[in-house]
């Protein structure tokens, strides 16, 4: 899985990421499905009130057709003309909702309802109480113009967008205090981890010096083990510390980037963790062209050490490392526990640990693609659990 | 004389067809309702006014035939205080019905507006 560049590290976790895509996901929902309740009802309520005021129209003109409807009656079938208005179309129908004479463009009526908008037109059911020549509904038809569905279109679109950007904002602002707790103890874990890495400088240089300058020839072979022991807590405590100094102190130092001969680097540093590679009886492969990249020396190394440390702490006894050296390639594998596919997107996040078995405060890795994204150089992670992770660096 | 009597006997066989060419409608209402001021047409545009559609005002005439009150008549106390109530039919289901339907399709208002 390619993991896609992010300086999340500085900004945002991706675990804060996630949340706050929830967060909002489900708050424009909420917003949209809101705003569409008020422009329904908006509408419905526009539609009502035009409704209304047709309906004193339409009333007035069924009394005014009852009326013609009751002379025609009387003098059925002397006459046989339907009475015809300019203003309105009409029908009539009886008590079986069998149609008696219809002038209507639209005949699909809704006797249920007194007053409805169909197909571009209103119509205006008006129940007699005397039934005139057979008629228990007389029907009157207005074209509908349209006129307040367009205005009522406009309002909606018009306010319901600065509603939703003003939903928008406050909803960025609801994020942002969401967020603060989150924000406010990792801040306050920098700073722990800021002052607290001033403190093990001093003993830690001091027991690494003390080791190195001891005579293991003179030793009980006893004595040897408990040395090599120590010598590699050292170590692991000296990655830890370096870790923390980049992140606290020397990260934000200007770079000097210079062309390194990587093959020499890894030498030097495979070296350094032998030691600890011993003690898991690992089988180290290296397979190193010569190659070379233009980098802070320092930066790399803190890549390359987290890279063979984790290859050596989350392997298997008896496992193997392997570091595969290319011109513009370089991979680091082992044959250890493996990581879930669906946490590798994770495993970059600033104190982002899967396995507590293992020490640390899940901060190299954050560094290395903090550098990484720095010099543009892809990191993609191949890994299948209780198998083993490959690393494959490309610049 | 044979003449004679052959244009009697086809006088006849012609008045008994006539007789027989009349309907239920014909037959048992429209006789009846001759000697009455008010015509079968106005009196359609009664029933039509307070019964309102087809099968309502059959079933309506049906049931006055049958059972004629002065409290159901649809005619006014005028006519009826002049000319009475009619008496109970002596026609069956079938012969009622039948003249109903030929009376609701003679003066029906449905096809004849325009």
């Amino acid at each position: 899985m390619l993991v896609s560049k992010n300086k999340a590290t500085n900004s945002l976790l991706k675990s804060e990421k996630k949340s706050l895509l929830r967060f909002l996901t489900l708050y424009v929902a909420m917003v949209i499905i809101i705003i569409t309740l008020f422009s329904l009802f908006y509408y419905q309520s526009q539609e009502k009130l035009m409704l209304a005021e047709q309906r004193a129209t339409l009333t007035k003109y069924a009394y005014i057709q009852t009326k013609r409807l009751k002379v025609l009656h009387h003098f059925f079938d002397d006459r046989t003309v339907y009475p015809r208005d300019p203003r309105f179309k009409s029908a009539i129908y009886d008590l079986e909702y069998i149609k008696i004479f219809s002038l209507l463009e639209n005949e699909n009526i809704h006797f249920d309802k007194e007053i409805y908008i169909n197909k571009g037109t209103i119509h205006f059911v008006k129940s007699l109480d005397d039934f005139y020549l057979g008629t228990k509904y007389l029907i009157l038809e207005v074209p509908d113009s349209g006129a307040w569905r367009g205005e009522s279109w406009k309002n909606i679109l018009g306010y319901g967008f600065f509603a939703f950007l003003f939903f928008m904002l406050f909803g960025l602002y609801l994020a942002k205090l969401f967020l603060k707790p989150m924000r406010d103890s990792i801040v306050l874990l920098d700073r722990f981890i800021k002052d607290t890495t001033h403190e093990l400088n001093t003993p830690l240089s001091a027991i690494l010096a003390n080791i190195e300058m001891m005579d293991r020839d003179v030793m009980v072979e006893k004595n040897k083990i408990k040395l090599t022991r120590i010598n590699i807590a050292a170590k692991t405590v000296s990655v830890l510390y370096q870790d923390l100094t980049y992140l606290t102190l020397e990260q934000e130092k200007e770079n000097h980037d210079e062309e390194i001969e990587i093959k020499d680097l890894i030498h030097d540093r495979a070296e350094y963790f032998m030691i600890l590679a011993e003690s898991k009886q690992l089988e180290c492969s290296l397979d190193l062209d010569d190659a070379t990249i233009i980098i802070d020396r320092r930066k790399f190394t803190r890549v390359i050490d987290n890279l063979i440390s984790n290859a050596i702490k989350y392997n298997k006894r008896n496992g193997t490392v392997g570091i595969i050296l290319r011109e513009g390639m370089l991979v680091i594998w082992d044959t250890g526990i493996g990581i879930n596919e669906g946490k590798i997107p994770y495993m970059f996040d600033r104190y982002m640990r899967f396995n507590q078995s293992q020490g640390g405060f899940g901060l190299g890795l954050s560094i290395v693609k903090n550098i990484l994204d720095e010099y543009y150089i892809s990191i993609n992670v191949e890994s299948t659990e209780n198998k083993g992770t490959r690393m494959i660096l490309k610049w | 004389m044979v003449k004679r009597l052959g244009l009697l006997f086809i006088s006849l066989i012609l008045l008994l067809s006539q007789a027989e060419a009349k309907d239920t409608y014909e037959r048992y209402c429209v006789d009846c309702h001759k000697e009455l001021p008010t015509s079968l047409q106005r009196m359609f545009m009664h029933y039509l006014l307070v019964y309102g559609g087809e099968q309502n005002m059959k079933a309506g005439l049906k049931h006055y035939l049958k059972y004629p009150i002065k409290e159901i008549s649809v005619m006014s106390e005028l006519f009826i205080n002049s000319y009475g109530i009619k008496d109970k039919t002596t026609l069956s289901d079938r012969q009622i019905e039948e003249a109903l339907d030929i009376y609701w399709n003679k003066f029906k208002v449905i096809d004849k507006l325009k």
